[in-house]
């Protein structure tokens, strides 16, 4: 259910990656990022797994977070798995029956992407949703990016709508929950008939979800304006970014640990050919 | 009239201001909100903004710090005029203004974050920042969570942050948009009572807004405004002496004024200017008028006593419930009978479990110990789920926006479509139903997203009602409503009772719910404290499990302790006349004249 979803959702638990300028952060999520695209050998992908821990170690905040965070996408990566399974008819065929055939190459295409998908998500809670505030992603991507202000790229903007649609995913999920039980207690059922029967169902709460954005919006709007909102010029910050020599120190040895996994994948591939 | 270039007054000169529709083929007039009117507000002073919904309280706030422009007429803000760019961000960066909702105005996703926003903005430095933040949150309590989401906090946490922004700029002037309107009664008062602290500290011109008599009664001056027009103006004793006035706008009394003006009718005593002035001389006032009464000149217990009902008809039989797999309970051990006919009143403060129970009781929460049956049918099956949920009408908090289809008359119908009662009965069912609550059905064909806020909560109920169920449950019917609002509202549920429903409410204010309540429940902590019937609740100055009163018994109960009878332990209806009539008869009818 939406309300379920972590995403967006801080975990208020202090750590070295809490601390690291987000900045770094999002370099290391976007390296990262590549790495688990580039692996591909199940030896470096254990590797993966390993340093995946103990990111998660550093991150401190618990398995049990992550498990959260992973839970929701599981029926997507299974599905990815079936889709992979029996569409790839490459390498030896291990079962061939009708119309479902499944190769050894099908097997490990179709574990690998499906890890891939789990490692992402992983990754991005890591290093962005569970460790460092919404406001402050937007911070990084604002300054990472700044140099675009000079083509007149709203920087700023872009950053701070990002930043309130982040600060009012919880806000909205709740107000989603609530419309849907008010719903319900006149008759509504969410939960079966056919999947355009309950897409149609779902207008009981979109209209009424919509209609309360826009006047929140409004409100915000009129908040904002007379908290002297002006934009992003003369604007100073609370907590501004600043790198530390211990930022720099994390940033190295994490893009390092990505590179180094990188390159066994690569050795450990031509060993085997 | 003062000199415009006082700069010690904010001066509001011949203002008219309408809002004007976006929607062109909209051919109606503009409706003024403010029609060429004229006040001023001294620097320094605590001046409370009055009058019914809809009479252009809110858009006077929004004129003063500039977020709307007067179509006619001119602002001057301590000396500045609103209408020249040179004064504009000098007067908006003085003024602040907390608004009624408290989730749509915090920006921050954690607490210290929004507090910063504001300063933020005028470019203070950070060091500076920093210390402001800090203090701000110091001052309102909220210290210990400035590293928390935002979103977290309870509403009354939530105002409380939208302060410490406000607190945070530096401002002169303060204004309360009817910010306490949505917070419950102990909430209120901490909000209040920190505002006020601020006022004295940093010498704020303090300005709420609001409907509630009570809270303007704690102001130096009161404006009360009227159709876009100063109706009245002055000290409260000045305002609340001029009773017929105030009857003739719609507007109500503050309770305690009410039951002093009762008091002294009954004393045959009459009231000065300076019994007037606040709650304490009012409160003397009121032992003295006591005092005058004569033994027997009274009948005893003018007020009989309601009849009992006794059938069962929902059942709640030992009812646990955990949102997090058993680390702490939203209930515990729920044991409850609601009897047939009865208005049942739940209460309790904020976030004690009452909604999480009423959500059970038609089988949308399941219970996950114990039970809840209706008429003997257990809520949690779930082949019983739709004979449940028509049974037990459930009626959210603030109904309103649960509204979604095209008319209003589509949209009162989707249960009946669920259901599948038969279409030729669907018109007579709405027509019922928008009688019940008074709905106008010439309304029935418009959108109901076109319709006033009063119009919109009374057709969300109407979608709830057409069902025709045996049991309706109201969470919080009140809130948001202004004094006329609220009235109609619970005569309302008074006329559905006697029509033979079960009406079951859920309140965080005791003060109209004791009114109407057969029986009150009180939660504590997702338990049951106590069950009884009003009188036994909250009379009498014994209270064992501490409950809190409706505010005119408090003010009855202390002064029957200042006029001598500390003893006092009766009631009456829990409105202010009937509690000065019952505290009336009481001393009438003792001898406590020797004392």
């Amino acid at each position: 259910m939406i309300g379920d979803m972590t995403l967006g959702r801080y975990s208020n638990t202090d750590s070295i990656l809490h601390r690291t300028d987000p900045r770094v952060k999002l370099i290391l999520y976007v390296i990262y990022l590549v790495a688990i695209f580039m692996i591909t050998d199940p030896l470096a992908l254990i590797a993966l797994a390993i340093v995946t821990l103990v990111l998660i170690f550093m991150s401190n905040t618990g398995l049990k977070m992550i498990w959260l965070t992973v839970k929701p996408v599981l029926p997507l990566a299974l599905f990815i798995v079936v889709i992979n399974l029996f569409t790839i008819r490459t390498g030896r065929v291990l079962f061939n029956k009708g119309f479902i055939c499944i190769s050894d190459e099908g097997i490990s295409r179709a574990v690998l992407m499906g890890m891939r998908l789990i490692f992402l998500i992983m990754i991005t809670s890591i290093f962005l949703t569970l460790t460092t505030t919404p406001l402050k992603i937007s911070d990084a991507l604002e300054s990472l990016f700044s140099w675009l202000k000079v083509i007149r790229f709203p920087v700023h903007e872009m950053a701070m709508m990002m930043s309130i649609a982040l600060r009012f995913i919880p806000t909205l999920s709740d107000e989603t929950k609530k419309i849907m039980n008010a719903q319900m207690s006149r008759g509504a059922d969410y939960d079966t008939g056919g999947f355009i029967k309950r897409i149609k169902g779902y207008i009981t709460v979109l209209v009424p979800l919509f209609v309360s954005s826009f006047n929140r919006a409004e409100d915000l709007a009129c908040a904002m304006d007379a908290r002297c909102y002006r934009g992003g010029v003369g604007r100073t910050k609370l907590n501004p970014l600043k790198i530390r020599r211990a930022d720099i120190v994390i940033g190295i040895v994490l893009a390092l640990l990505a590179a180094s996994l990188v390159i066994t994948d690569r050795i450990l591939g031509q060993v085997l050919i | 009239m003062p000199q415009l270039t006082d700069d010690k007054r904010i001066i509001v000169d011949k203002v008219s201001f309408s809002y004007k529709s976006d929607d062109v083929s909209d051919s109606r007039p503009d409706k003024k909100a403010l029609d060429g009117i004229t006040l001023n507000i001294e620097k320094g002073s605590y001046t409370a903004v009055t009058g019914p919904n809809g009479s252009g309280k809110s858009t006077l706030a929004k004129l003063i710090d500039i977020l709307e422009m007067p179509d006619e007429g001119r602002i001057v803000v301590f000396g500045k005029d609103t209408s020249s760019d040179r004064s504009f961000w000098d007067i908006r960066r003085k003024c602040s203004i907390i608004f009624q909702n408290p989730d749509n105005q915090i920006v921050g996703t954690t607490v210290e974050e929004d507090v910063a926003f504001g300063p933020e903005n005028l470019g203070v430095p950070t060091d500076e920042l920093r210390k402001r933040v800090d203090k701000a949150l110091k001052d309102v309590g909220l210290y210990e969570y400035r590293e928390r989401p935002s979103s977290a906090l309870s509403g009354g946490q939530k105002q409380k942050l939208a302060i410490a922004g406000a607190l945070a700029m530096h401002p002169d002037i303060l204004i309360m948009d009817e910010s306490t309107s949505m917070l419950d009664p102990h909430s209120r008062q901490e909000v209040l009572d920190i505002v006020e602290a601020m006022r004295i500290r940093d010498d704020l011109t303090l300005i709420t807004i609001t409907h509630d008599m009570t809270e303007a009664a704690r102001c130096d001056r009161i404006l009360v405004i009227k159709d876009g027009r100063v109706a009245l103006e002055g000290t409260p004793a000045e305002v609340f002496s001029e009773k017929e006035k105030i009857d003739e706008m719609s507007l109500v009394m503050p309770v305690e004024y009410s039951f002093a003006y009762r008091l002294a009718e009954l004393s045959g005593g009459t009231l000065s200017m300076e019994d007037l002035k606040d709650r304490e001389s009012l409160k003397t006032a009121c032992a003295r008028e006591l005092k005058k009464i004569t033994p027997g000149s009274i009948k005893e217990s003018p007020f009989e006593k309601k009849a009992e009902k006794d059938e069962v008809i929902l059942q709640v039989k030992d009812l646990s419930y955990s949102y997090d797999d058993g680390k702490t309970y939203a209930l515990e051990g729920i044991d409850l009978d609601v009897h047939k006919g009865e208005i049942l009143v739940i209460a309790g403060r904020s976030g004690c479990g009452k909604t999480t129970l009423i959500t059970h009781f038609n089988g949308i929460l399941k219970a996950q110990k114990g039970s809840v049956t209706v008429n003997g049918i257990d809520s949690s099956d779930k082949k019983n789920v739709m004979k449940i949920r028509q049974k037990v009408g459930l009626v959210f908090q603030y109904p309103e926006y649960q509204l979604f289809d095209e008319t209003v008359y589509k949209d009162i119908c989707f249960g009946l479509k669920r259901w599948g009662v038969p279409e030729n009965e669907y018109r007579e069912r709405v027509n019922k139903a928008c009688e019940m609550t008074g709905f106008k059905t010439t309304n029935l064909e418009k959108s109901p997203f076109e319709l006033s806020g009063g119009q919109q909560r009374r057709a969300a109920i109407a979608g709830v009602l057409v069902m025709q169920p045996d049991i309706l449950v109201m969470d919080e019917p009140g809130a948001g409503l202004d004094p006329a609002g609220r009235k109609a509202m619970f005569d309302m549920i008074s006329r559905l009772r006697d029509s033979g429903v079960t009406v079951i409410i859920v309140s965080h204010n005791m003060d109209d719910s004791a009114i109407v309540a057969d029986r009150v429940c009180y939660m504590r902590r997702g338990k049951i404290v106590k069950v009884g019937k009003p009188e036994e609740m909250f009379c009498g100055a014994e209270n064992e499990f501490n409950i809190p009163r409706p505010y005119i018994t408090e003010f009855a109960l202390e002064t029957a302790s200042l006029a001598g009878i500390g003893d006092y332990d009766s009631c009456g209806d829990f409105t202010p006349e009937g509690e000065a009539l019952a505290l009336a008869s009481y001393y009438a009818g003792g001898d406590h004249h020797d004392r």
